[in-house]
């Protein structure tokens, strides 16, 4: 059968149209308002599409349909509509429509953004562009939409390109021309990225907290802005005028939630950033997810949010050697094959989506990976749903697009089969009723047997042409018996001219012939060059037709893989959090209480629903309860760790000299194999800090090693606020011309700061206190309200320093400012005003053994816990570092070496820890009514030779030494059986 | 003639703060602690347990030396006229510890670029000798010795530009005024940073480079050796390949920093083809190539056993348990630090991790002592406690790679150092300040 296309009705009059088609011209959305240049278009556009299969919204389809389009908008869709008397029949035999796809979150137009946004009311930070709306700042030259056109996208909203707060999405066709033309929906969503552009140089927030705070700061002040002006225009005497700043006034919409939010998520921990955000400000909320929202589908259900899903599917992991994949973590492995999984995942859990191809570098990609994912198990409607009718609802463009009915705009999609079978390829693409080509199926086709005519008989025979691939030849020339292969055959069909060379011996003629020839039906006019011989004419007539090319093979991924579902998704991830047994008791252990008890020898433990019953000797096991025989065993509280920096994305913001608004909770991730690394050394809670880039820098966390809980999980709750700070060399050293440059400076900022959030305070008072406030509100500013919170008490600093001058400077300033200060950390020459702080109350939180690696840390010394100690300090260590963190008891052990008694050791790394924290009250001893967070030891946690081979925490086990090594055999055994899929999928 | 590198040029006049830094060294009241004069007269330290690790530990014994040398060791020792006879009943001696990787003495602040002298410029620096410049007076060889060390294998390289060959170690005594009465030996190894083989071509072209060196230095070796057989017309003096000379006759063994497995046995092969004989420094893979470690003899110093593993899925005691697994297969090592010079109190934790993760605990103290010494050739005078070796000892409250153990006294070759290292200097000056502030507010 011959390989054609669809217009053989009408066939002359199809193709002079579809010449004319090929002109990129939007024939019925052209401009409306402007001049005609030259002579005017108006060739007519009333279409009727025959014998289609026309899948009208998903799940919904009409077998030997008709589908009517005048104007660029549906006149009629069915199996029986009535064809005008005035349409173009396109017969669509064996083909199938599908309304067009709507990419919800595009990267188009936006080419060559412009950073310098220079003149006019413009926001003081270059990340700040919520003004800017797509269909303003598009730029429509090479702007990305042939390639969505390909993938069967019609309509796409485009998203800005650049900063924090991006500007406003806008919804446009994808037909070719002007934005005005083609916009759709304008104002549609504001979008947001949870980073900033480096386009936009280098300035405050240079980091994930300060990207966080900074949209926390703009949408309170764009709701500030709103309410400022709303009163200054109520009334506006005796008020100072407010700022009229165009990006905020932009911004106030969607800051009191009336618009969406779109985010852009990079991975799942930013989703659950985006949540967050979303929840503080009650925003409606879309996201652009990663591709990794698998790992959490059973929290994401549980969520009011609009997800948008992207099909970026990672490379097959590099194990081109046995060491490349010795090298390959399991993580990595793990999300290669899960990957494709996670919109079926979504869907099995209830989640809707839609699909872009944002995140995709070749859009090519998209459809490929969309039958990846129904491969991997999502249902094909869904799929279908999550490109059409979905989008079209996020969108708000559901009236219009999104199913294929009377009155909906003619998107639609015209497929030589079913979208989600991989041998489908889209033919056209329809927007507003014009066409666009993607695949264009020859009118002739030259395979088959051709009879060969030559003058003079040079070479009759018989032409035999197989397609190999679609425009793809090979053929032969048999002349008699002899066969003679031809090379370099071609076939262009719109010229219809075919071309073939061949090499010929015999007595009249020797060397190269090469055959040209136009295509007539079933007629071959040729002229022929034997070289430097003979020039000849020579004719062909078809006498058969040539086979379909064989469909390329496909083999889809082997699926049968069986991957735990484990939180956070690598090696060691847990399935489920461990449980908490109504009462454990843990028997004959030497016990550490770090309380009144002290140490007892041949004790018990006794824990009920998660937290300390008693401790004591003989203690009778409740009904049910776990008995944990630790015969010759130590217990002792969980470990602590007041300094650590793991577990986060970003520690430092540099931005500004002070950035007490940055919050460490807001960029947690626990896709840190440390944490698990933590818990098998016996530490169940971490003070997860700022870094010390700031004299006074960002709010802590304090966290429990809950491995296998989503990152909001962590957070200890009821532990107080603490925030950073940081004296001497780094904060001065930060460079690129910020104050401060000097220790000097570092005492002027900080003291400065004070007294502005002071003013700030007695602003909000003020106002506060005025019976019925009229006029202008303070404007909320987190930084200064985090200093007022500090002032009064209800946030504890714990500052970095290393030399005895700016410790005792930091002491007399909060003195003179009226703040407190909770500890001093590194605090290397803390030793050297012991009794300082000792009488002032302050804490020292030091390292058992670092030094030497700064001018300012030369004079370090081991004794330094034990003078501080012994001086009367509240002292504490530290690790500062994800491995030492994995052994703080021999960290207090070292302790020991320099003369401390073994008991005062071990408090450094618990209850001591926990008294300088604040969480005392829940964490740091062994006492009844405070947590379940114990470890028990092979022996002395202080000695050399002991392990940790339980930790426990909230009376749950989260690490056991057995359970270690059964789970080091199903890593192994997953990335084992991950290598090798890959093996197979690469040698295939 | 190569140009000056400019930046190199200024960075000689503009480290103000380096001047800084050496005035502050000055005016500090705080001094490195005094090195102990030589041994004068014969020492018997009697009633405690010594630790020979050269055989049977010997109880309620004595051990005697003279002139730095150990002379008798038993319970029945018959002591010298004019011996000076300690009792350390309750006590244990062991022989000092030996840092197998150090910057002792090369490093000082690791901020402060001017304090440290340990990489040299361009890939190539067979000729450099590390003693030459070793800080006698550094503040951390005290530090290092109260934790029971009294060797130190300082070695040139290390780190980001680190070079191919970064020059001689030697071994140093932790005991002394001046580098020339530390050394106890020079030319002790020739220090190789093994290329990354993350990046193939990197590593093809470092690869050429160290192979091509070694070639030069064997042809100018052929050169200089044929004229002095007489057959060939004088050589001029090339003091990089003239320093290769011990290492290519085998005299002196080449120290490859290899971690990588590839690394490992790559090195071993080259060594093989140079001829020369290996020490791997580093060894993180070296358990997955125990039997190429053993067909070639080839040593391990592991560093840093308290560290966890570059792989996410590997255990947790991953590098805890390296030694074990060594010791396991037959492999010959020993237990290096870090090479930072401000922690080489912690090298006795490091064999301590390894003990708590299968190391018997004897091997784990050889891997400090015996072991070292064996591998670096240097067992004839240090490493053990057996007549006729160094008097290199420590008397101390208990096995040293315990944490609560307190090294009380070190002997470095018979002189009785001073224990008041700079920790201890702060220790007790401030311990004034709390007692005369605790004094004045009546407390």
């Amino acid at each position: 059968m011959m390989n054609c296309c669809y217009v053989k009705s009408g066939l002359r009059k199809a193709v002079f149209g579809l010449l004319l088609l090929l002109l990129p011209v939007g024939l019925f959305a052209q401009s409306q308002t402007s001049p005609t240049d030259g002579m005017r278009d108006n060739t007519p556009a009333v279409f009727a599409f025959t014998n289609a299969t026309i899948i009208t919204s998903p799940g919904n389809s009409i077998a030997g349909g008709t589908l009517v389009v005048r104007n660029g908008v549906i006149e009629a869709v069915g199996r029986n509509a009535r064809i005008p008397a005035d349409a173009r029949v396109f017969d669509l035999s064996g083909k199938t429509i599908y309304p067009g796809f709507i990419d919800p979150h595009a990267r188009i137009g936006m080419q060559d953004p412009e950073t310098d946004l220079d003149r006019g009311n413009q926001p003081w930070n270059p990340q700040l562009r919520a003004h800017l709306r797509a269909e303003q700042v598009f730029n429509h030259e090479n702007d990305g939409s042939e390639a969505l056109r390909k993938a069967g996208f019609t309509v796409a909203a485009a998203v800005p390109e650049l900063g924090i707060f991006r500007g406003q999405m806008a919804v446009l066709t994808l037909n070719d021309g002007s934005a005005t033309d083609r916009t759709v929906r304008s104002s549609v969503a504001q979008s947001v990225s949870l980073n900033r552009s480096s386009e936009l140089g280098f300035s405050y927030p240079t980091s994930n907290i300060g990207a966080i705070a900074l949209i926390r700061q703009t949408l309170y002040d764009a709701r500030w802005h709103h309410d400022a002006h709303a009163a200054f225009n109520r009334n506006p005497a005796g008020l100072q005028r407010p700022e009229y700043n165009a990006m905020l006034d932009a911004l106030s919409t969607a800051a009191r939630g009336e618009r969406p939010l779109v985010f852009e998520a990079g991975s799942d921990e930013e989703v659950l950033r985006a949540l967050r955000i979303a929840r503080e400000f009650n925003s409606t909320l879309w996201v652009r997810g990663s591709g990794h929202e698998y790992r959490m589908a059973d929290y994401l259900r549980t969520q009011n949010f609009s997800l948008i899903l992207p099909l970026s599917f990672p490379d097959t992991p590099e194990i081109g050697t046995p060491e490349d994949a010795f090298n390959r973590n399991l993580a990595e492995l793990r999300h290669w094959y899960l990957a494709p999984e996670n919109p079926a995942r979504l869907a099995q859990a209830g989640i809707r989506f839609s699909f872009t191809s944002d995140g995709l570098s070749n859009k090519a990609d998209f459809l490929p990976n969309l039958r990846k994912a129904v491969e991997a198990g999502l249902d094909a409607e869904t799929a279908l749903r999550a490109l059409t009718s979905q989008p079209a609802e996020l969108l708000g463009i559901s009236a219009t697009h999104g199913t294929l009915e009377r009155g909906k705009a003619a998107h639609f999609v015209v497929a030589d089969g079913d979208i989600f079978h991989h041998n489908t390829r889209i033919m056209d693409v329809w927007i507003d009723g014009s066409r666009h080509i993607i695949n264009r199926e020859p009118h002739h086709n030259p395979a088959g047997s051709w009879e060969l005519v030559s003058s003079g008989s040079l070479f009759d025979g018989t032409i035999t042409l197989t397609e190999t691939r679609a425009g793809r030849f090979s053929g032969k020339l048999m002349i008699g018996e002899e066969e003679i292969s031809l090379s370099s055959i071609s076939y262009d069909d719109n010229a219809r001219r075919f071309r073939a060379d061949f090499m010929h011996d015999d007595i009249s003629t020797t060397g190269p012939v090469r055959l040209t020839a136009s295509l007539s039906g079933d007629r071959l006019h040729g002229w022929a060059e034997v070289t430097g011989q003979a020039r000849i004419n020579w004719q062909a007539t078809r006498t058969a037709y040539g086979e379909q090319p064989e469909p390329r093979e496909h083999k889809p991924l082997r699926r049968d893989l069986e991957l735990a579902n484990v939180r956070p998704n690598m090696e060691f991830g847990r399935e489920s959090m461990p449980e908490q047994p109504r009462a454990i008791l843990v028997q004959n252990a030497t016990i550490w209480t770090m309380g009144e008890q002290g140490v007892l020898e041949n004790a018990d433990l006794l824990v009920r629903d998660g937290k300390v019953a008693e401790v004591g000797r003989d203690l009778r096991a409740p009904r049910g309860a776990v008995v944990i025989d630790a015969q010759g065993r130590h217990v002792t509280p969980g470990l602590i760790d007041a300094h650590l920096h793991s577990g986060v994305d970003g520690v430092n913001e540099v931005g500004n000299a002070i950035t007490a608004e940055v919050r460490m909770a807001d960029v947690l991730n626990i896709n840190n194999i440390w944490m698990y690394r933590q818990l098998a050394g016996g530490l169940t809670t971490a003070h997860v800090m700022h870094g010390s880039a700031n004299p006074i820098g960002g709010q802590n966390v304090t966290l429990k090693m809950r491995w296998g809980a989503l990152s909001h999980d962590l957070v200890l709750e009821g532990a107080p606020r603490t925030v950073k700070f940081a004296l001497g060399e780094n904060p001065k050293r930060v460079g690129t011309g910020r104050y401060p440059d000097t220790r000097m400076g570092v005492e002027q900022i900080i003291a400065d700061r004070f007294q502005m959030a002071k003013d700030y305070r007695a602003r909000w008072q003020a106002w506060e206190s005025s019976r019925n406030p009229t006029g202008i509100p303070p404007r909320r500013d987190l930084r200064l309200e985090a200093l007022a919170d500090i002032l009064d008490g209800n946030i504890d600093i714990h500052s970095h320093s290393y030399r005895q001058d700016e410790i005792l400077m930091l002491m007399v300033l909060a003195e003179e400012v009226g703040f407190e200060v909770k500890a001093f950390h590194h605090a290397l020459e803390a030793y050297k005003v012991a009794p300082e702080l000792a009488e002032r109350g302050i804490g020292a939180v030091v390292w058992s053994d670092w030094g030497g690696f700064k001018i300012e840390a030369y004079d370090n010394t081991n004794y330094n816990a034990r003078l501080l100690y012994e001086a009367g300090v509240v002292t504490s260590l530290h690790s500062d570092n994800s491995q030492i963190a994995t052994r703080m008891n021999w960290e207090a052990a070292k302790m020991v070496r320099t003369g401390l008694d073994p008991e005062t050791a071990l408090s450094l790394v618990t209850s001591r820890t926990a008294e300088l924290l604040g969480i005392d009250h829940l964490v740091g001893s062994l006492e009844p009514g405070k947590d379940a967070d114990f470890v028990i030891w092979s022996g002395d946690p202080l000695s050399t030779f002991t392990i940790a081979e339980q930790t426990w925490i909230d009376g749950r086990r989260f690490f056991d030494i057995e359970e270690d090594a059964a789970m080091r055999e199903a890593v192994e055994r997953e990335r084992a059986e991950l290598i090798r899929l890959i093996l197979e999928v690469k040698n295939d | 003639m190569r140009n000056l590198n400019f930046n190199r040029v200024m960075r000689a006049f503009v480290p103000v703060s380096a001047l800084l830094l050496l005035s502050l060294l000055l005016s500090s009241p705080a001094v490195a602690q005094t090195p102990a004069a030589p041994q004068s007269q014969p020492v018997a330290l009697t009633g405690g347990t010594i630790h020979t690790l050269a055989g049977e530990t010997v109880e309620n014994g004595t051990i005697l030396f003279e002139n730095g040398i150990i002379t008798a060791i038993g319970t029945d020792v018959e002591l010298p006229a004019g011996t000076l006879v300690e009792d350390i009943t309750g006590k244990h001696v062991y022989p000092g510890l030996i840092d197998a990787w150090s910057q002792m003495g090369i490093f000082e602040i690791s901020a402060v670029e001017m304090t440290l002298d340990i990489n040299e410029v361009g890939p190539i620096n067979p000729n450099v000798r590390v003693e030459r410049a070793f800080h006698a007076a550094s503040r951390h060889i005290g530090v290092a010795r109260s934790a029971g060390v009294t060797t130190s294998v300082t070695t040139p390289g290390g780190g980001w530009g680190s070079p191919l060959i970064a020059g001689q170690s030697a071994a140093m005594m932790m005991d002394g005024w001046t580098w020339e009465e530390m050394t106890l030996q020079a030319g002790l190894g020739m220090m190789v940073s093994w290329p990354n083989p993350g990046n193939a071509r990197n590593y093809a072209r470092q690869l050429g480079e160290l192979r091509d060196a070694f070639a030069d230095a064997r042809a100018y070796m052929t050169a200089v050796r044929a004229h002095e057989a007489g057959n060939a017309p004088r050589h001029d003096f090339d003091s990089r390949w003239h320093a290769m000379m011990p290492v290519l006759d085998g005299d002196m063994p080449v120290v490859v920093g290899a971690n990588d497995m590839r690394q490992i046995q790559d090195a071993i092969t080259w060594a093989q083809e140079e001829g020369v004989r290996l020490i791997i420094l580093g060894g993180r893979d070296a358990h997955l190539v125990t039997e190429h470690l053993i067909a070639y003899e080839v040593p391990v110093l592991i560093t840093t056993v308290q560290s966890s593993p570059s792989r996410w899925w590997e255990p947790y005691n991953a590098w805890y348990e390296l030694p074990a697994q060594l010791h396991r297969a037959g492999v010959t090592f020993a237990i290096a630090g870090s090479n930072n010079a401000a922690n080489v109190n912690r090298l006795p934790f490091e064999a301590g991790t390894a003990a708590a993760f299968g190391l018997p605990v004897e091997e784990a103290l050889k891997s400090l002592t015996v072991y070292p010494a064996q591998i670096f050739g240097l067992d004839d005078r240090i490493g053990s406690l057996q007549p006729g070796l160094h008097a290199d000892l420590l008397i101390t409250t208990g096995n040293p790679i315990e944490y609560s153990t307190r090294v009380e006294q070190v002997y470095v070759q018979g002189r009785k150092s001073d224990m008041n290292d700079m920790h201890r200097q702060f220790f007790q000056r401030y311990s004034e300040k709390i007692r005369q502030r605790q004094a004045a507010s009546g407390r």
